[in-house]
């Protein structure tokens, strides 16, 4: 009993009720344990995140499905869903439209910067105790002058001591959601956020992308609070290894950043080489040496992510393989190899995958030989 | 009704005297200030130059009293030398844009005052209860 018992309790489960012949038992097991961690370290990680191998990186990772970028996602504000428009087009005139939509898509897909945690503002304009008494309540002036942005606008409160300061940041952006409204933005904080119960039955029903949307319109970047909800979630994917329902979205690139800056990139890796794309395992490998410099071999990983950016994208696996396939796909495994025996923590799944995806490949390319055979081409 | 344009509807007119003031605008128990500019000659009720800022007296749940200020359009008006009317002038000490007016600091003494009085009237009474209850 206390084995099963055990057993259940480690899988997490929320509510579970045991009968036993004469009592019944109920174990809850509501809060989530993980733990939050911040980029509030001595390193900031932005001039990293920003550099634009990097970007490309993790654009490239995101691997974006357009079926899924373009989706619909609400009816709000039309009135009647419109008739899709079905066109005959000339080649120039198709590529012209893909080249648009690749713009469109690269507008959706904007990875939301990631930022050092702010420190707080605390400055003092001016000390006045002649004005102790004056009012019982705080004054807070806001600059409302046109064209001025958000972050430079003057804020200030006079206390009701007198004293004369800079708001600190909750108080801007508080003022600055007043006069400047963001839409979608709220001035008090969502019950999703605030309350534990709610976010973590978010969470627990995958509703990550709900949850980091609206994350990123109700906070900025740079806040504790949007790093802490952030941190929690992108946690919880990898522990639920739902790293699907994150693809093609513009937090993907946000994800595997953090995974990669906090040093747990391992069950992504698992992943990336089950599902048999062993060319972004070469890009994560890549990305791992830009943020950290400590992958042996990464200059190779990275020569390499250069010679997979001029691939076409690919969103399944290959049915046939070509010839450079072969070539590139072969360079690709002993590097992914190495990266195992060097900097892998789970080596022995990392290798089983590896295996796994090495006799697909096996069996793909002697499919091709044979085909070759069979056309006489050899 | 649609709100009108911050630019202001009043007629201008270069050279008459101008005055940066607060103008009523909430409804009945319910104060809410624009700080507008206007001709110094013309009603609160008439239509204004411009609207240069808002101030709501009544503080909110967190016990703050918020204030709205354009000050590029404020220097503008300033330089173009319109009066300004001492409430206006008040809030503007208080943001630092003034030096303080003297009505402010003249408020603040006489609520301290009332303050030292009240107490003492109370402690007053304290003794009083207190010989009494002996």
């Amino acid at each position: 009993m206390s084995l099963l018992l055990q057993k259940i309790a480690t899988k997490h489960v929320k509510t579970l009720i045991i009968k036993y012949e004469p009592c019944v038992l109920v174990i809850s097991n509501r809060k989530l344990n993980i733990v939050p961690s911040f980029y509030d370290g001595e390193q900031d990680p932005a001039p990293k995140f920003f550099t634009p191998n990097v970007q490309n990186l993790l654009k490239r990772l995101t691997r974006p499905d357009f079926t899924k970028v373009f989706r619909k996602r609400n009816n709000q504000g039309l009135h009647a869903l419109k008739t899709p428009k079905y066109k005959f087009l000339t080649k120039e005139e198709l590529e012209l439209e893909i080249a648009k939509a690749n713009e469109k898509a690269d507008v959706l897909l904007q990875i939301p910067p990631v930022l050092k945690i702010h420190k707080p503002i605390d400055e003092v304009l001016s000390r006045d105790p002649a004005l102790i008494g004056y009012d019982t309540s705080k004054y807070l002036f806001t600059d409302i002058t046109f064209g001025i942005a958000n972050e430079e606008r003057i804020i200030i409160e006079r206390d009701t001591d007198g004293t004369l300061r800079s708001c600190d940041h909750d108080i801007r952006k508080k003022l600055n959601q007043v006069y400047f409204p963001i839409t979608g933005r709220k001035i008090r904080e969502p019950h999703m956020f605030s309350d534990e119960e709610k976010f973590h039955n978010l969470l627990d029903r995958g509703e990550y992308e709900f949850v980091l949307d609206r994350a990123c319109i109700q906070y900025e970047p740079d806040e504790p609070i949007f790093q802490k909800i952030t941190s929690i979630t992108y946690q919880h994917v990898d522990n639920n290894k739902c790293y699907n329902t994150l693809r093609s979205t513009r937090h993907f690139g946000s994800m595997t950043f953090y995974l990669t800056w906090h040093q747990s990139i391992d069950n992504l890796m698992l992943e990336i080489i089950q599902s048999g794309f062993i060319r972004e395992a070469v890009l994560l490998a890549a990305l791992r040496h830009d943020v950290h410099n400590d992958v042996r071999e990464g200059t190779a990983a990275q020569s390499l992510a250069q010679e997979i950016f001029t691939t076409p994208l690919l969103l399944s696996k290959l049915e046939r393989l070509t010839e450079e396939d072969i070539q590139l796909d072969s360079k690709c495994i002993q590097c992914i190899e190495k990266y195992i025996v060097s900097n892998s923590t789970i080596k022995s799944q990392h290798e089983l995958a590896l295996q796994g995806f090495k006799e697909d490949f096996q069996h793909l390319s002697e499919l091709r030989k044979g085909l070759e055979k069979a056309h006489g081409n050899v | 009704m649609s709100l009108p344009p911050a630019s202001g509807t009043g007629r201008y007119f270069a050279k008459a005297a101008k005055s940066i003031r607060l103008i009523r605008q909430g409804c009945t128990n319910r104060p809410f200030f624009h700080i507008s500019v206007t001709h110094r000659r013309r009603l609160n009720s008439q239509p204004v130059i411009e609207q240069l800022g808002s101030y709501d007296p009544m503080p909110n749940i967190n016990n703050e009293k918020l204030v709205a200020l354009n000050l590029e359009r404020l220097k503008y008006w300033l330089g173009k030398g319109a009066h300004v009317s001492t409430p206006v002038s008040e809030l503007l000490g208080l943001s630092g844009f003034f030096p303080i007016h003297p009505r402010t600091y003249m408020t603040a003494w006489r609520n301290r005052q009332q303050e030292r009085e009240n107490l003492a009237k109370q402690e007053a009474e304290n003794a009083k209860e207190q010989t009494a209850a002996t």
